[in-house]
C-alpha cells in the first residue's frame, strides 16, 4: 500500500514535470501594427497604394527644404539666422575658423530629404514594375513623374553638395557618387526619359492621384475635368511635362548648354512677358501630417514691441548693395517687398542686421519650386552662354523693371558684352531669388565664392557642403 | 497491530535511557530578547545552546524558556534580520539578551534561480542586497532608483532631470545595450513592472528632436520605496542568466513587506521637507563696458555696420544703467530656480496576522514641490500584501499595489526656439530687461529670445497623471513533504497595470507661440498593460546522509506586454482655452505594440555541507521581437562557491567566512519593437494622404547577448564584525544591436540590427566592519569601491556618431568606434584653428568615471542617538556641458567677466570647448534621529505606543565638484540607450532637508 501511494506521488510529479515541459505555444509572424510594410507595397501594391506613395513623393520634397534655404543663405551671406542654435551663425560661416562638420543638422537634413524623395520614387517605380492592377501606358504616367521629382531633387543635391550619388534604387547596392558633370548629364537624361514617359501617357490626360501646387500652370478653367475633381488637383499630364521641360531648361544652363536649354524652355511654362510668379509651388498647410513652410518667420510687430528673437537677418551687404531707381530715387522693390525694417537692429554671436525677412506672409504661404521669373532668367543665362546677347539683355531689362521696378540698365555701350551680362544676370538673380536656395551655388559655379564678404575677423567662406558622413566617402 | 507494539517498547526503552540524564542536568535559563535601541521584545528569536541541537524560540513578545544540561553555558542567539550573537550564562534564571537588527545577516537568502533561493554565505555571485534600513533608513527618497546611490556596488545613476518624481536611468556594470534596453528589469513581488519614459510630444513645441528630449519622468517613480523590504540586484549575466532574455542590463529584484504574524504593528510616520536649488551659477557680475563690450563687434571695413553695431551696444548699456538706477538687476535664475519646495510625506502601515494569514497593509501619501514655482509630484501609494496557509499543502500571497501619481515638470531640456526651456530663456535673457508682468497681467516680449521664463513659469503646463494597478500572485503547492524528497509547484505571475496622461499646454500669447503655432496642446493617453506568469517544478532532494542538498527546477515562463500611446495634439487655440478640441490643427498620433516571450528553464543546485556549492542552469527563450519569434535562444550558467572556511581542516577561528567563486552565465536582450518592420508613415501634403520610407528595419534582428565571467572572494573575520567583497567580472555584449546612420542616399537614415561586440571588464570591492561596539558608541561603516571599463570590440561599420546621444561631431557625441571605449565623447577638432592642420575627429573626453567609492557610516550614541551619512566620491568621466555653449552665447555665463571666460569665448565652439570634468565628492545622505527611551515613551503614552523616533535628516547636503554646471550627473536624453553626461538645459538637482517623526504602535 505504502509503495503503491510511492509510486503514485512520483507519477504525479513525472507528469506534473512533463506538463510543464510540454507546454508550449506557437507566435505568429507578427505584423507592424502601425503602418503598411514596404515589402509588401513593392510586390503588389493597390491603386490606392500607389496613389499614396506618388503623393508621399511631393510630400517628402519638402523635406528640409527650410534649412537647405537658411544654411546656404547663410553661406552666401544672403541672410543670418539668429536662433537657438548657434551652429547657425557659427559653423556655417566658418566662425573662428572652424570648419562645416559632415555629420551636422545642416550638411545632413537638406541631404536625407533629397534623398528620402527619390527612394519614395524608386519605390513607386519598383511597385509598378511588380504591380498588376493598373495598364503599362498608365504606368508610364506614374514613372514620368517619378523621375521628373528624382531629377529635380538631384539637382538640389548638385547645388548644395556640388556631387551626387545618381543610382540609389538599390539600397543595399549604391552607385557611385559622380562629380558634377557626369551627374549632371545623368539628370538631364533622367528628364528626357521622364518626357517620354510622360509622352507615350499623355492619352489618358491626368493623372490619378491629385499633385498639389500646379494650379496655375496652364489656365484650364474652361475645361471640364472628366472626373469631376478639383481643378487645382487634377493635373493634367501635358501641365506636368511643362514642368519637366522647365526643370530640364534648368539643368541645361548649369550643364553649360545654352542651347539645349533654349530648346527646353520653349516646351516649359517660360513666358518672356508672361506674369512673373507663375509657376510650380511647394504647398504647405496645418494639416495632420503636413510641413509648415519653413523659411516664414514671425514678423516683428512694431516699434513698441521689442524683436521677436528667431528671425531670418537679411544681410546688410544685401541692403547695401541694392539698386535705386535713378529717377524715382527708390531702392529695389524686391528688397521693400521681401524685407522689412527691424524695429531695432539685431546683434547675436557678433553679426549685426537690421532687416528681417518678409518672403512669406505666414507659416502656409507657398514657396516656389519654379517660376517663370526665374524662367526668364534662365533665359537670359541660356542667350548669354549661346550668344545671343541682345536676347539676354532684353530679358534681364525685363526682370529689372518688372521685379524690381528699375529701369532699364545702363551698360555704358548699348551692346554690352557677355561677361558685363553675365554680371548683371547673376545680380538680377540675386535680389529676385534672394533666400531661395540660389545665390550659393550661383557664386560657386562663376567662381566668386571668395567675394562673399566676411563679417567677423576669422570668419571662412564655404563654397559647397560636405557629404555627409553615412555615405562613407 | 504489530508494529505498534514495537514502537512502544522503543518508546520506553528511550524513556528509560534518558529520563535520568534529564534529571540530574536540568538547568533553566528564562528571559527576555529585546531589540537594542528599540527596547522591545524580539519575538521568533531562535535560542540554541552552541554547539548543540537544544533549541527553543522567543514568543511573541520576545519571552523565552530553555532548559540545558549544564551551567555554565553558551547561548547562540539568532533570526533573519538579526546580528547573530553569543551569550555566556553563568548562572540559571532570568536574563535580558539584547540583539540588534542586521542587514548583514549570515542565514540572510538570495533569490538564484526563479523557484528557488540560496544562503548568502553559499552564493557565487555577488549580489547587492539593499535593506528597507539601507534604502530609505537616513532621509526621504523620491523614487527606488533615486535612493540606490552609492549603496550598490557596480551601479552606475544617472539623473536625466532634477524634477521632483523622477528621471533616473540605473547601469548595472556598464553599457550593457547602445541602442536598446540599458534599463534592468525591475520585478517586484514577481511581477515585470513597466519602468517606462512616457514623452509627452511637448517636442512640437519646443523644437526638442526626439521624445527622449522632453525629459518625462521613469515610471518606476510610481513605486512607494517605503513599501521594500529588501531590494536584491542582479548585476550581471552570470546572476541573471536564468531570466533569459529580459535580463542583459541585469535584474531589480525588489520585495515588499509582508506581515510576520504575531500582535499587529502599527507604524506611523510624517516626513516634512524642503527642496532647494543645490548650487547656483550666479549672476555675471556686468560693469557698463562689459555690456558694451559683449554687444558691441567692430567692423573695420563696413563703418556703417560697425556704426549700427555701436548704436546697438550703447543702447543695451542704456538699459543697464536704466536698470542700475531702478533696483538694480534681476536675477532671473533665482527667479525660475530659486524657489523653495515644500515636501510632506505620510505614512501608515499594519501588519500582524496568526499562523495561517498574515496581512501587511501600508498607505502613503508624499507631496513635493520642486525648486521652479508650479513644478512638483505627488503619489498616493496603497498597498495590501497577504500571504495564506490553506493547508500543509497548498499556501498562496498576494500583492496587491495601487498608485495614482501626478508631476508637473514644466519645460526644461533640449529645444529648438520653442522658447519654453528655462535653461535656454535664461541664457539669453538679460538681467537689465524686465520681463515681469504689468499691472493689468501682460507679459513683456523677451527681446533676445522667443520666450519669457517668468510668462512661462506661470502660464504654461507640462503635467502627467498615473492611474497604476501591480497585482503579483503566487501559489505554492507541496506535492510531496519528505525527509529526504521535497517537491512543490509554484504558479506565480502578475499584472501591472499603467494608464498614464500626459498633458502640454503652451497659451497662444506665448511669445514662442504668436505668429506660429498660435497656442499648443499636446494631451497624450497611454495604456500599459503588462503580464507575467510562470509555473515552476522545485524537488528538494536530500543525499549522502544530509550531507549534499539537491535543489532541482525546472519550469515555463509567459510574458506579454502591450502598450498603445494615442497622443492628441491641437495647435492655433481659441483665446484662453486648453482642451485639444478647441484648436484649429489638430494630429493625433498612436503607437501600438505587443510583445511576447516564450521560455523554458531548468537549473539544478548542489550543496555539499555547505562546502562546496555548485548551480547548473539553461534557459530557453523566444520571442516576438526578433526576426523569427520561433526561434529559440539558450542561455547557460553554471557557478561554483567553495566555502573554504567550511572545509574540516580549517581550524583558523578568526576568520569565519572564506570563500572563492566563480560564476558564468549569459543573457540576452531583444530588439525594440518595431526593428524588425521596414514600414511606411504617413506624409501628406495639399490635404491629401501620401506614404513615404522612414526607417529600415531587419527583418533576421536576433537578440543582443552578454556572457559573463565572474570569480570572487568573500571573507569574514571575527563573526563577519569585518566582511570583504571582492569581485572581478568580464562581460562581452555580442550581436549588438545598433541603430545606425546608413547612407541617407538609401533613402533611409537609421537601420536597427546587430552589429557589434563590446566587452565590460570590472572591479568591485565591498568592505563592512562594525568597528566599534560598547554600550554607549557604537559604529559600524561600509566602503564600496567599484569601477567598469568598456571597448567596442567589433564594429561591422565604420565608426559612426550614435544617433540620439549628442549633438553631431561639431558639438560633440556618443561615438561608437572599434577599440574605444562605447562612453567616449567625439568631436571634430580643429586643432591650430584656421591653420594648416585640417580638422579631425578627436576623443574628448570619456562618461565612464575612473572609479566610484561611497562611504556609508552609521553611529548609535548613548543607545538612542543614531547618526549615519552616506558619502560618494565619483573620480573621473567627463561631462559634455553644452549649457555652457548657451550662456556664453548669450554673453550670459557667470565667469565672463574674468579673464579665464573671455579667453573661453575666443576659442572655436567645438566640443573640447565645453568637456569638463565630471568627478565629485557628495555628502549624499546625512541625518541624526533620537529614540525616545522605551521609560520615557510608556511614561508618556503608557502601553498605546511602543516607540517614537524623530529626527533630521538631508540629501546631496553637498558636492565638491570641478563641474562648472548645475549637477554632474546629468543626460539631455533621458534614461535610455547611451544617455548620461551631456548636459544642454537641465531642470537643476535640489538639495532635499527633512524632519521626520515615526511613531510605532
Amino acid at each position: 500500500m505504502k509503495k503503491l501511494i510511492k509510486m503514485k506521488t512520483q507519477y504525479y510529479l513525472i507528469l506534473v514535470l512533463v506538463a510543464t515541459l510540454t507546454v508550449s505555444c506557437s507566435f505568429d509572424e507578427e505584423l507592424d501594427p502601425n503602418g503598411p510594410s514596404l515589402a509588401g507595397v513593392e510586390a503588389g501594391a493597390s491603386v490606392r497604394q500607389l496613389n499614396e506613395i506618388a503623393i508621399g513623393i511631393e510630400a517628402t520634397s519638402r523635406d528640409g527644404h527650410g534649412i537647405e534655404t537658411t544654411v546656404s543663405g547663410s553661406m552666401a551671406r544672403e541672410l543670418y539666422l539668429f536662433d537657438a542654435d548657434p551652429r547657425n551663425t557659427g559653423n556655417v560661416l566658418g566662425k573662428g575658423g572652424t570648419v562645416l562638420d559632415n555629420n551636422s543638422f545642416y550638411s545632413t537634413t537638406q541631404f536625407a530629404g533629397n534623398y528620402r524623395t527619390i527612394k519614395n520614387a524608386n519605390v513607386l517605380l519598383e511597385a509598378l514594375d511588380n504591380t498588376k492592377v493598373i495598364e503599362e501606358s498608365e504606368k508610364n504616367l506614374y514613372r514620368g513623374y517619378a523621375k521628373t521629382f528624382q531629377a529635380y531633387e538631384l539637382i538640389q543635391v548638385l547645388k548644395s553638395y556640388g556631387k551626387a550619388r545618381i543610382d540609389v534604387a538599390d539600397d543595399e547596392n549604391l552607385g557611385p557618387f559622380l562629380e558634377f558633370d557626369a551627374a549632371i548629364a545623368a539628370v538631364r537624361a533622367l528628364l528626357d526619359d521622364a518626357l517620354n514617359d510622360l509622352n507615350t501617357s499623355e492619352s489618358l490626360g491626368q493623372f490619378s492621384f491629385p499633385v498639389s501646387g500646379f494650379g496655375n500652370l496652364i489656365d484650364t478653367s474652361s475645361e471640364t475635368p472628366e472626373n469631376g475633381r478639383d481643378d487645382d488637383e487634377s493635373v493634367i499630364v501635358s501641365e506636368f511635362s511643362l514642368f519637366n521641360r522647365a526643370i530640364a531648361a534648368v539643368a541645361a544652363v548649369y550643364a553649360g548648354d545654352g542651347t539645349g536649354a533654349l530648346t527646353a524652355l520653349e516646351d516649359s511654362f517660360f513666358n518672356l512677358n508672361g506674369e512673373l510668379n507663375i509657376g510650380v509651388k511647394h504647398v504647405f498647410s496645418q494639416g495632420a501630417g503636413d510641413q509648415l513652410n519653413g523659411v516664414f518667420r514671425a514678423p516683428s510687430k512694431s516699434a513698441d514691441e521689442p524683436n521677436n528673437g528667431d528671425q531670418i537677418i537679411v544681410h546688410n551687404s544685401w541692403i547695401n548693395d541694392a539698386e535705386v531707381n535713378s529717377i524715382t530715387g527708390l531702392i529695389d522693390e524686391r528688397v521693400t517687398a521681401k524685407t522689412a525694417v527691424r524695429p531695432a537692429p539685431s546683434i547675436q554671436d557678433g553679426l549685426t542686421g537690421s532687416h528681417e525677412t518678409r518672403l512669406y506672409s505666414n507659416n502656409v504661404a507657398p514657396i516656389d519650386m519654379i517660376r517663370n521669373e526665374e524662367l526668364i532668367l534662365i533665359y537670359a543665362e541660356a542667350s548669354i552662354l549661346a550668344n545671343s546677347l541682345t536676347d539676354a539683355q532684353t530679358a534681364l531689362d525685363i526682370i529689372r523693371m518688372k521685379a524690381g521696378g528699375l529701369g532699364p540698365k545702363d551698360y555704358g555701350t548699348p551692346s554690352p558684352t557677355a561677361e558685363q551680362l553675365t554680371a548683371e544676370m547673376l545680380f538680377q538673380r540675386r535680389y529676385s531669388l534672394w533666400a531661395e536656395n540660389h545665390r550659393l551655388f550661383d557664386t560657386r559655379r562663376y567662381d566668386l565664392t571668395s567675394t562673399l564678404p566676411l563679417d567677423r575677423e576669422g570668419d571662412r567662406r564655404f563654397s559647397v557642403l560636405p557629404i555627409p558622413l553615412a555615405e562613407n566617402q | 497491530m504489530k508494529q505498534q507494539t514495537h514502537f512502544s517498547r522503543m518508546k520506553i526503552l528511550l524513556f528509560l535511557i534518558f529520563t535520568p540524564v534529564i534529571l540530574l542536568a536540568q538547568e533553566t535559563i528564562t528571559g527576555k530578547v529585546v531589540i537594542e535601541g528599540a527596547g522591545s521584545g524580539a519575538p521568533f528569536v531562535n535560542i540554541v545552546e552552541n554547539g548543540t541541537d537544544n533549541g527553543t524560540a522567543s514568543d511573541i513578545d520576545g519571552n523565552f524558556s530553555i532548559t540545558v544540561q549544564a551551567l555554565p553555558t553558551r547561548l547562540k542567539v539568532f533570526a533573519l534580520g538579526f546580528g547573530t550573537k553569543m551569550v555566556d550564562v553563568a548562572t540559571a534564571g532570568e536574563i535580558t539578551i539584547q540583539v540588534s537588527e542586521s542587514t548583514e545577516s549570515l542565514e540572510e537568502v538570495v533569490v538564484t534561480g526563479l523557484g528557488s533561493s540560496v544562503k548568502r554565505a553559499n552564493l557565487a555571485n555577488a549580489v547587492s542586497t539593499v535593506s528597507a534600513e539601507e534604502l530609505v533608513g537616513n532621509t526621504g527618497q523620491t523614487t527606488v532608483d533615486g535612493a540606490l546611490y552609492g549603496k550598490v556596488t557596480g551601479v552606475n545613476i544617472t539623473s536625466s532631470s532634477g524634477a521632483p518624481g523622477g528621471g533616473f536611468a540605473l547601469r548595472l556594470r556598464g553599457i550593457s545595450s547602445i541602442n536598446g534596453n540599458n534599463q534592468p528589469l525591475f520585478i517586484v513581488d514577481g511581477v515585470y513592472v513597466n519602468n517606462v519614459e512616457i514623452p509627452s510630444g511637448l517636442r512640437f513645441a519646443s523644437g526638442a528632436n526626439r521624445g527622449n528630449e522632453e525629459n518625462s519622468g521613469n515610471r518606476l517613480a510610481d513605486l512607494d520605496p517605503n513599501d521594500i523590504e529588501n531590494i536584491e540586484i542582479l548585476k550581471g549575466a552570470s546572476a541573471a542568466a536564468i531570466y533569459g532574455t529580459r535580463a542583459n542590463a541585469g535584474v531589480v529584484i525588489i520585495t515588499t513587506k509582508r506581515g510576520k504574524g504575531g500582535k499587529t504593528k502599527i507604524s506611523f510616520s510624517q516626513d516634512t521637507g524642503v527642496n532647494i536649488i543645490q548650487k547656483k551659477l550666479g549672476l555675471r557680475p556686468w560693469t557698463a563696458e562689459s555690456v558694451f563690450n559683449s554687444f558691441f563687434s567692430p567692423n573695420p571695413d563696413d563703418p556703417a555696420a560697425e556704426q549700427e553695431s555701436r548704436e546697438a551696444a550703447e543702447a543695451e548699456v542704456a538699459a543697464f544703467q536704466n536698470a542700475l538706477q531702478n533696483g538694480g538687476l534681476i536675477d532671473y535664475e533665482d527667479e525660475i530656480y530659486g524657489e523653495v519646495g515644500f515636501i510632506t510625506e505620510t505614512k501608515l502601515n499594519a501588519s500582524g496576522g496568526n499562523e495561517k494569514t498574515k496581512f501587511y497593509v501600508g498607505g502613503s501619501y508624499r507631496d513635493e514641490e520642486g525648486i521652479i514655482q508650479n513644478t512638483g509630484f505627488d503619489r498616493f501609494s496603497i498597498r495590501g500584501n497577504i500571504d495564506h496557509k490553506l493547508s500543509d499543502v497548498f499556501d498562496f500571497s498576494l500583492s496587491s499595489n495601487y498608485v495614482r501619481s501626478n508631476s508637473s515638470r514644466s519645460f526644461t531640456g533640449n529645444e529648438n526656439e520653442g522658447g519654453l526651456s528655462y535653461g535656454y530663456t535664461l541664457a539669453f535673457t538679460r538681467p537689465w530687461n524686465n520681463l515681469f508682468p504689468d499691472a493689468v497681467g501682460n507679459y513683456p516680449n523677451n527681446p533676445n529670445y522667443p520666450g519669457n521664463p517668468i510668462f512661462v513659469r506661470d502660464n504654461a503646463l507640462n503635467e502627467d497623471s498615473n492611474n497604476r494597478f501591480i497585482q503579483g500572485f503566487k501559489l505554492n503547492t507541496k506535492i510531496l513533504n519528505k525527509e529526504a524528497d521535497k517537491v512543490k509547484l509554484i504558479f506565480n505571475g502578475g499584472v501591472d497595470y499603467l494608464s498614464n496622461e500626459t498633458y502640454v499646454y503652451v497659451p497662444e500669447i506665448h511669445q514662442g507661440q504668436v505668429g506660429n503655432q498660435e497656442g499648443f496642446i499636446a494631451e497624450g493617453n497611454n495604456n500599459f498593460t503588462q503580464f507575467n506568469t510562470q509555473l515552476i517544478s522545485v524537488w528538494d532532494h536530500t543525499a549522502l546522509g544530509g550531507d549534499l542538498g539537491l535543489t532541482t527546477q525546472a519550469g515555463i515562463s509567459y510574458l506579454e506586454q502591450q502598450a498603445d500611446f494615442v497622443n492628441s495634439r491641437g495647435a492655433n487655440l481659441f483665446g484662453g482655452q486648453t482642451s485639444v478640441d478647441q484648436s484649429v490643427n489638430q494630429a493625433v498620433d498612436q503607437i501600438q505594440s505587443t510583445q511576447k516571450d516564450f521560455g523554458y528553464f531548468a537549473q539544478v543546485e548542489g550543496n555539499y555541507k555547505d562546502q562546496f556549492i555548485g548551480t547548473l542552469g539553461y534557459r530557453l527563450d523566444k520571442s516576438t521581437l526578433n526576426g523569427d519569434p520561433n526561434e529559440f535562444f539558450g542561455f547557460p550558467k553554471a557557478s561554483l562557491a567553495v566555502n573554504i572556511a567550511n572545509l574540516d581542516f580549517w581550524n583558523v577561528e578568526a576568520l569565519n567566512q572564506l570563500k572563492l567563486r566563480a560564476a558564468y552565465g549569459e543573457t540576452g536582450s531583444s530588439a525594440a519593437f518595431g526593428s524588425v518592420f521596414t514600414s511606411l508613415v504617413p506624409s501628406n501634403v495639399g490635404g491629401n494622404g501620401g506614404l513615404s520610407v522612414n526607417t529600415k528595419g531587419d527583418p533576421d534582428i536576433k537578440p543582443e547577448t552578454s556572457a559573463e565571467f565572474e570569480v570572487g572572494l568573500d571573507v569574514g573575520i571575527l563573526n563577519s564584525r569585518v566582511s570583504l567583497e571582492a569581485s572581478y567580472y568580464n562581460r562581452k555584449v555580442s550581436d549588438l544591436i545598433l541603430s545606425r546612420n546608413v547612407p541617407l542616399t538609401t533613402g533611409f537614415t537609421t537601420q536597427t540590427t546587430n552589429l557589434a561586440d563590446l566587452v565590460n571588464e570590472g572591479l568591485e570591492l565591498a568592505v563592512r566592519a562594525d568597528v566599534f561596539e560598547s554600550e554607549n558608541f557604537r559604529w559600524n561603516t561600509g566602503v564600496q569601491f567599484y569601477l567598469n571599463r568598456s571597448e567596442v570590440t567589433r564594429l561591422e561599420v565604420p565608426a559612426f556618431a550614435q544617433p540620439g546621444a549628442g549633438f553631431g561631431t561639431g558639438l560633440g557625441t556618443f561615438f561608437i568606434e572599434e577599440g574605444q571605449p562605447v562612453t567616449q565623447i567625439v568631436g571634430n577638432i580643429d586643432p591650430d584653428g584656421d591653420g594648416p592642420i585640417p580638422a579631425a575627429l578627436q576623443q574628448v573626453g570619456n562618461v565612464e568615471p575612473d572609479f566610484q567609492m561611497a562611504f556609508n557610516n552609521q553611529f548609535t550614541l548613548f543607545k538612542n542617538i543614531d547618526v549615519a551619512f552616506l558619502l560618494q566620491w565619483k573620480q573621473g568621466g567627463e561631462n559634455l556641458n553644452l549649457s555652457r555653449f548657451l550662456t556664453d552665447l548669450g554673453q550670459t555665463s557667470d565667469d565672463l567677466e574674468t579673464a579665464e571666460g573671455q579667453a573661453r569665448l575666443g576659442t572655436a565652439a567645438d566640443a573640447l570647448r565645453f568637456t569638463e570634468p565630471a568627478g565629485y565628492v557628495r555628502l549624499r545622505e546625512a541625518s541624526i534621529y533620537y529614540r525616545l527611551p522605551s521609560k520615557t515613551v510608556s511614561g508618556m503614552f503608557g502601553e498605546v505606543v511602543e516607540a517614537i523616533k524623530f529626527g533630521v535628516s538631508a540629501r546631496n547636503v553637498f558636492t565638491i565638484t570641478d563641474y562648472s554646471s548645475y549637477d554632474p550627473e546629468v543626460s539631455v536624453n533621458g534614461g535610455a540607450g547611451l544617455s548620461s553626461g551631456i548636459e544642454v538645459a537641465p531642470f537643476p538637482s535640489a538639495r532635499q532637508f527633512y524632519f521626520h517623526l515615526n511613531v510605532n504602535l
